[in-house]
């Protein structure tokens, strides 16, 4: 498939995607949700003198209907009608309306934009220009083909995936929000040539209920959806170690072309919406091992997507900053600018820590820790355990394995 | 839900002379478990993948004397218990755990219509606790008096969220335990609004955000 490895590819700089339009909507008044957080990190990272010349990159305009390759076509005349404020006959059904997808105006403009930022930042490896790119903007995992979920309306990641495809590449799509990654999961559960990693709170626990280990893919996809549901309240630790013990096996066996790394950020002890407990240092150790992971297996292609981040500015945008430090291999101050923290308090009125990376002595360890960790320990094995053979199975054919009939 | 709503249908059912090297055969390619045996459109009996590999082996359970190239009618369990469509369940499901059998034939007016597992009995069990839509768990504890679950679930509703499914944890002389599935990613935000409300949340934990 790709084209070998060129020079100018590997000294261009890392693409960051950013336009002001990807930061000024909102889902409503006071919704988790909010977009401003890529300003927040684009001036984060400003402030930090990390953003090199060239870096930013514009969206462009998605292909006409290119939509319509992951959402069904009359969900999307549905939303394109709420957004300008025409009539909809029970748009519920559309998963729109709700508590936490309302209606609002230029919806689908918005979220246009954000499938745009990450299609283009995609173009911009496939076309050999660069080998890293990030869409903060992006990484609405939960939207379904035809219906909004989990505030996410279009699926920018499975559009981008397509855009890949489309070159004969091999995607390995890797999601470490809290959050199952569900629609990523569904739109390539048959797919033999992308690979869906999912670690996540709990379906037992946490929305939206699936991401269970017996979750394997079908057909020519079998074997490569994979899925580690961890225990509400698992720490750096226990995280870092079923990473460790399935990421790269996944990877080596699947063999990507490229790497789509969801980085969801609402996985951080102080997010509202989720039970996980990790910090921003524990995120940190994290994208570091992606983009080794993505230097051994793929000539260091890696996008890296945004997600959930529900403490906005005081985790997400210094998560991220973190994760595009790794993205062009340099290291952030240890201090977050007092300027930035002033100006980026959060919704509630609190003001973001100093500390770039959290402090480990700021939080107590948990008090079910060992037990925890036992848990995941075994749930990372157990994935193993169901995995491997089928991997060996493909890996011996050569061929995607089909399943029988019934 | 009723057999009906669960039962495999058709069903391969096999003749009672069928040589039992046959049926392995047929086992194999057709990755079931169980065969219904039967004559004339009624069931004489049953067999099970173990009980085909205790054929000619020395397993506790094998039959002795009974060869390979024997008809299958030699090694059947019968006679055999079966269910009805309108059956409840859960009564299947306390037959297939009292008796140690891991699927019966359905019959209907002494036809068979359809076989019933004990994997057709978890499946159905997933789907009651609401697996499927998109889904948030909220665990709540209520006094166990009348009117006290609709007024939770009119609250709900006027929160914005579907409500996926409803099971009774508990149910005790003044308390009653439920697990809801609600079709919300702001599981907390809920919680919060329901805490206000004066209900007791069990799922997800109260917290409090320390600030540095
Ligand atoms: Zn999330």
């Amino acid at each position: 498939m790709t084209a070998g490895g060129s020079d100018t590819a590997a000294a261009a700089p890392a693409r960051f995607l950013y336009h002001p339009d990807l930061t000024r909507w909102s889902l409503s008044r006071e919704h988790p949700f909010r977009p401003d957080r890529l300003q927040a990190l684009y001036e984060l990272l400003t402030a930090w003198e990390l953003m090199p010349d060239g870096a930013v990159l514009a969206p462009s305009p998605l292909r006409a209907h290119e939509l319509e390759r992951v959402h069904d076509p009359e969900y999307v005349r549905a939303v394109r009608r709420l957004s300008r404020g025409d009539r909809v006959d029970d748009p519920r059904r559309f998963g729109l309306g709700t508590a936490d997808t309302p209606v609002f105006p230029g919806m689908h403009e918005a979220v246009r934009e954000v499938c745009a930022a990450s299609v283009t930042a995609i173009e911009a490896i496939l076309s050999g220009s660069t080998r890293r790119a990030a869409s903060f903007a992006g990484g609405l995992h939960h939207a379904q083909r035809d219906r909004a979920s989990g505030f996410c309306i279009y699926d920018d990641a499975s559009l981008a995936i397509h855009r890949a495809l489309d070159r004969g590449w091999r995607v390995a799509y890797l999601d470490l929000d809290a959050h199952h990654g569900d629609g990523v999961q569904q739109a390539f559960y048959e797919e033999g040539r992308v690979l869906t990693v999912s670690l996540h709170e709990s379906g037992r626990y946490l929305f939206p209920g699936t991401g269970h280990g017996y979750e394997l893919g079908t057909g020519a996809g079998r074997g490569w959806s994979v899925n580690v549901p961890l225990e509400p309240f698992t720490e750096d630790a226990a995280w870092l170690e079923a990473f460790d013990a399935v990421v790269p096996r996944a990877l080596a066996a699947f063999r990507p072309d490229l790497i789509v790394l969801q980085a969801g950020a609402d996985g951080h002890r102080d997010d509202p919406l989720a039970d996980l407990c990790l910090t921003v240092r524990g995120m940190h150790d994290a994208y570091r091992r992606v983009v080794e992971l993505a230097d051994r297996h793929c000539d260091g292609r890696l996008l890296i997507l945004g997600g959930g981040g529900y403490r906005p500015y005081a985790v997400a945008a210094r998560a991220w900053a973190q994760a595009w430090a790794a993205l062009i291999g340099r290291d952030t101050p240890e201090r977050v600018p007092d300027a930035w923290r002033e100006r980026w308090t959060e919704p509630d009125g609190t003001t973001p820590p100093a500390a770039a990376l959290d402090d480990p002595d700021r939080y107590p360890p948990q008090p079910r820790r060992a037990l925890i960790h036992g848990h995941v320990r075994a749930v990372a094995r157990r994935a193993l355990a169901r995995l491997e053979p089928i991997w060996a199975e493909t890996a011996v054919g050569a061929t995607p394995t089909q399943e029988g009939t019934a | 839900m009723l057999v009906r709503d669960i039962m495999t249908r058709p069903v391969v059912a096999i003749a009672p002379d069928m040589p039992i090297d046959d049926v392995i055969v047929l086992m194999g390619q057709r990755q079931l478990r169980h065969f219904p045996i039967a004559e004339d459109g009624r069931v004489v009996g049953i067999v099970s993948d173990r009980d085909l590999r205790t054929v000619g082996s020395a397993h506790p359970k094998s039959r002795p004397g009974v060869k390979g190239s024997d008809p299958v009618r030699d090694l059947m369990s019968a006679p055999v218990w079966t269910a009805h469509p309108l059956d409840p369940i859960d009564e299947v499901a306390s037959l297939l755990r009292a008796h140690a059998i891991g699927a019966m034939p359905v019959v209907e007016e002494e036809e068979m219509v359809g076989i019933v597992t004990s994997s057709d009995c978890l499946d159905a069990l997933i789907r009651m606790t609401g697996v499927g839509g998109a889904a948030t768990r909220i665990e709540v504890e209520l006094p166990n008096r009348p009117g006290e679950l609709a007024g939770l679930l009119t609250l709900i509703a006027e929160h914005g969220a579907d409500v996926a499914s409803v099971l009774t944890t508990r149910s005790e002389l003044d308390v009653a335990g439920f697990v809801l599935r609600v079709g919300t990613i702001d599981g907390r935000g809920l919680a919060l609004t329901l805490r206000e409300a004066g209900y007791e949340v069990t799922w997800p934990p109260e917290r409090t955000t320390e600030e540095a």
